[in-house]
C-alpha cells in the first residue's frame, strides 16, 4: 500500500519509467534489438555520433539515448528532439522510425548466458543445455523468443523505407560503413570525420575502461559480480569454441530458414535450399 | 501539470485506464483482432456461451467481455480469473492464450471506412478509395495496417497450441462448427443447443435493435453519427459491390501473401506457388 502510493507521489511528479505508456512523437527513433545483440555498443555509437560534445558513458547513457523501462518521464520530456530511445520489444505499430540490430542466434545465447552468470540469475555451473531450451522457448528474457522478436519485425516491416536492419556483424566487420547506413537513414549531417570520432569513442577498449570505473552507475550492471565483465569478446563466432554441436544444431533447427535469411550460416544441413528461396521471395514481394 | 496530478490521484485510486499498461495473468485468455473484424460480434457471442443466464446487450458487455482499453485498472484487477478480455494490440508475448479473429482486409476497409465517418474520425467529404490508400499505409488505426497486425501474430504464434486461428467468414457459414472449436479451446462443454442459443442470442437482427436503444450507453457507439450503424452489413464479400476495381487490386498487391495465407481469393494476378514465403506453405512458428 505504502509502495502503491509512493508509485503514485513518483507520478505526480513524473520521476517514473514510462515503460509501456511512453507517449511517442512522429520523429522519435527506436534503436530495437534482442537483448545482448550489441544494443549497448550500438547506444554509445549513436550517442556520440548525435551528442558530439558529451562523450558516452555508463553513467549518462541512459539519459542520452533513453530506455522506457529505465529513464524516468521527466528525463524523456526534457530530451532534444528528434530523441533516439532503446528498446528490446517486439513488433510496435507505434514506433515511427526503427534501426533493429540482429545478432547469430548462436553468439546471442552464449552471450546471454555468461550475462545471466554476472547478474547472478543462474550459478556459474548451471548447464548450458538447460540455457539453451529456455533460450528457444523465449524463457530468458521478457522480450519474446530471438525467433519471435526478430520475425516478428521482419514479417511486419521488412522492406518499409522506415525500418533500418543492421546485422551486428557486419557492425563488428566494418563499423564505419554501417554506421554511415544509419547516419543516412536518419538524414543527419555527419562526415567520415565525426563517424571516425564516433566509432573511436564507442570502441570496446574504450567500453571496457569506463566499465572499470562505472559499474554502479548503470541499471544494467548495478549489483552484478565484478568478476565478470559486461562488455566481453565484442566479437562474432564464439559460439564455435562455447556451444556444443547438439545445442548448435537445435537452434538451427528451430530458427534456420530466418537464420539463413539472415545470411548466417548453418553448420548443419537441416534445411533446403529450396525452402529458403521460398522464404525469400515472400520477404522481397512485400512491400510493407 | 494539473493533469499530471490527476493521473497521479487516479494512479493511486486505481481508476486510471489501463490502456497498454495493467497486469497480464499467464492464465488470461485475450480475444485479438484488428479492428472491424468481428471483434464486438465475437464478444457477445461469447459471453453468451459462458452466462447462458445473463441478457448480455451493449450496455454490460464492457463488463462481461472487456476491454483494458476503456477498463480501470482496479475493474480488471479485480475480475474473476481466468479473465477473458478483448484486445486490438499487435502481437504481445504476454498473452498467452489468443484467440486470432481475422477477417478479409477488403471487407474491413469498406467496413472502417463507416466506422470512421460514424466517429467522425475523418470527413464525411473522404472518399472510399482514399481511405483505401491510407488503410494499406496503416494510417486509419492506431494499431498499425492489417498486414502489420496479422504478420505479427502469425509470425509469432502460427502452429502455437494455444493460439487459435478463427476466420470471421467461417464463423458466418459455420456458426455451430466454429463457435464449437471456440468453446473447446476454451475449455467449456458445450453442446449443440448451447452453441445455437449463443449464435441467435448474438445475432445480428438482435444486436441491430439493441444498437437503437442503447447507443448511448456503450463506449463504442456513444457520441457518434446515430445516422450510421454501428451493426452493418454483418456479411462478407460486401467488397465486391462497393470497393473500386483498383482499390481492390491496390490491397491485393501489397497484401497477396498474407490474403493466400488465409484462403482469400484474390480477383487479380495468382502469386506463383514457388514464391510462397516458407512460412506461408508450412506455417512454422518461430
Amino acid at each position: 500500500m505504502i509502495k502503491h502510493l509512493m508509485a503514485g507521489i513518483q507520478r505526480g511528479l513524473g520521476l517514473h519509467c514510462p515503460g509501456r505508456s511512453l507517449l511517442i512523437f512522429p520523429d522519435d527513433i527506436f534503436l530495437v534489438s534482442f537483448p545482448k545483440s550489441g544494443n549497448t555498443w550500438t547506444r554509445f555509437l549513436l550517442a556520440n555520433l548525435r551528442f558530439p560534445d558529451e562523450r558516452a558513458n555508463f553513467a549518462n547513457i541512459n539519459r542520452l539515448i533513453p530506455d522506457p523501462s529505465g529513464t524516468n518521464k521527466r528525463d524523456f520530456d526534457r530530451m532534444p528532439r528528434p530523441r533516439i530511445i532503446k528498446s528490446h520489444e517486439c513488433f510496435d505499430p507505434r514506433y515511427p522510425r526503427v534501426i533493429y540490430i540482429v545478432r547469430d542466434p548462436r553468439d546471442v545465447v552464449v552471450s546471454q548466458y555468461h550475462y545471466h552468470r554476472k547478474i547472478r540469475k543462474i550459478e556459474d555451473h548451471s548447464p548450458i543445455e538447460k540455457f539453451v531450451a529456455r533460450f528457444l522457448a523465449g524463457e530468458t528474457c521478457p522480450h519474446g523468443s530471438w525467433g519471435q522478436n526478430i520475425g516478428t519485425w521482419l514479417y511486419t516491416s521488412e522492406g518499409n523505407p522506415r525500418f533500418l536492419l543492421l546485422r551486428y556483424e557486419d557492425l563488428v566487420a566494418n563499423t564505419p560503413r554501417e554506421l554511415a547506413k544509419v547516419v543516412a537513414f536518419l538524414h543527419f549531417t555527419a562526415g567520415p570525420e565525426q563517424i571516425a570520432q564516433a566509432v573511436e569513442r564507442s570502441s570496446a577498449d574504450h567500453m571496457r575502461k569506463l566499465e572499470e570505473t562505472q559499474t554502479d552507475k548503470n541499471a544494467l550492471m548495478k549489483g552484478s559480480r565484478k568478476d565478470l565483465s559486461f562488455v566481453r569478446a565484442a566479437g562474432s563466432g564464439g559460439w564455435r569454441k562455447e556451444l556444443p554441436a547438439p545445442l548448435v544444431e537445435k537452434i538451427e533447427a528451430a530458427w534456420g530458414p530466418l537464420m539463413r535469411h539472415l545470411g548466417y550460416e548453418l553448420s548443419s544441413q537441416s534445411s533446403s535450399e529450396a525452402r529458403d528461396s521460398e522464404y525469400l521471395g515472400m520477404l522481397s514481394g512485400t512491400p510493407r | 501539470m494539473l493533469g499530471q496530478f490527476k493521473y497521479a490521484v487516479k494512479y493511486v485510486l486505481g481508476l486510471d485506464h489501463a490502456g497498454k499498461h495493467y497486469t497480464v495473468f499467464p492464465d488470461d485468455t485475450f480475444l485479438v483482432s484488428y479492428p472491424k473484424s468481428g471483434n464486438t460480434w465475437v464478444r457477445f457471442l461469447l459471453a453468451n456461451l459462458i452466462y447462458p443466464n445473463e441478457t448480455v446487450e451493449f450496455s454490460n458487455i464492457n463488463r462481461l467481455l472487456p476491454a483494458p482499453g476503456v477498463s480501470s485498472k482496479r475493474f480488471l484487477r479485480n475480475l474473476p480469473r481466468p479473465r477473458i478480455l478483448k484486445s486490438h494490440e499487435t502481437f504481445d508475448v504476454r498473452f498467452r492464450k489468443v484467440i486470432y479473429l481475422v477477417r478479409d482486409p477488403r471487407d474491413v476497409v469498406v467496413s472502417e471506412y463507416h466506422f470512421n465517418l460514424k466517429k467522425r474520425y475523418i470527413e464525411p467529404d473522404v472518399t472510399l478509395d482514399q481511405f483505401v490508400k491510407r488503410f494499406i499505409a496503416g494510417e486509419t488505426s492506431s494499431y498499425g495496417s492489417w498486414w502489420e497486425h496479422t504478420a505479427s501474430w502469425i509470425a509469432a504464434r502460427h502452429g502455437n497450441p494455444a493460439f487459435l486461428l478463427v476466420r470471421y467468414e467461417d464463423l458466418l457459414t459455420d456458426g455451430i462448427g466454429e463457435t464449437g472449436k471456440i468453446a473447446e479451446f476454451l475449455g467449456i462443454q458445450a453442446g449443440p443447443e448451447r452453441l445455437q442459443a449463443a449464435i441467435e442470442r448474438s445475432s445480428a437482427d438482435r444486436m441491430r435493435k439493441l444498437e437503437k436503444q442503447q447507443a448511448d450507453q456503450w463506449t463504442g457507439t456513444r457520441n457518434t453519427r446515430k445516422e450510421i450503424p454501428f451493426v452493418r452489413a454483418a456479411k462478407s464479400g460486401g467488397w465486391k459491390e462497393t470497393l473500386p476495381a483498383h482499390s481492390v487490386e491496390e490491397i491485393e498487391v501489397a497484401w497477396a501473401p498474407l490474403l493466400i495465407f488465409f484462403g482469400y481469393e484474390l480477383q487479380g494476378r495468382q502469386l506463383d506457388g514457388t514464391t510462397m514465403p516458407l512460412w506461408v506453405k508450412t506455417g512454422q512458428p518461430l
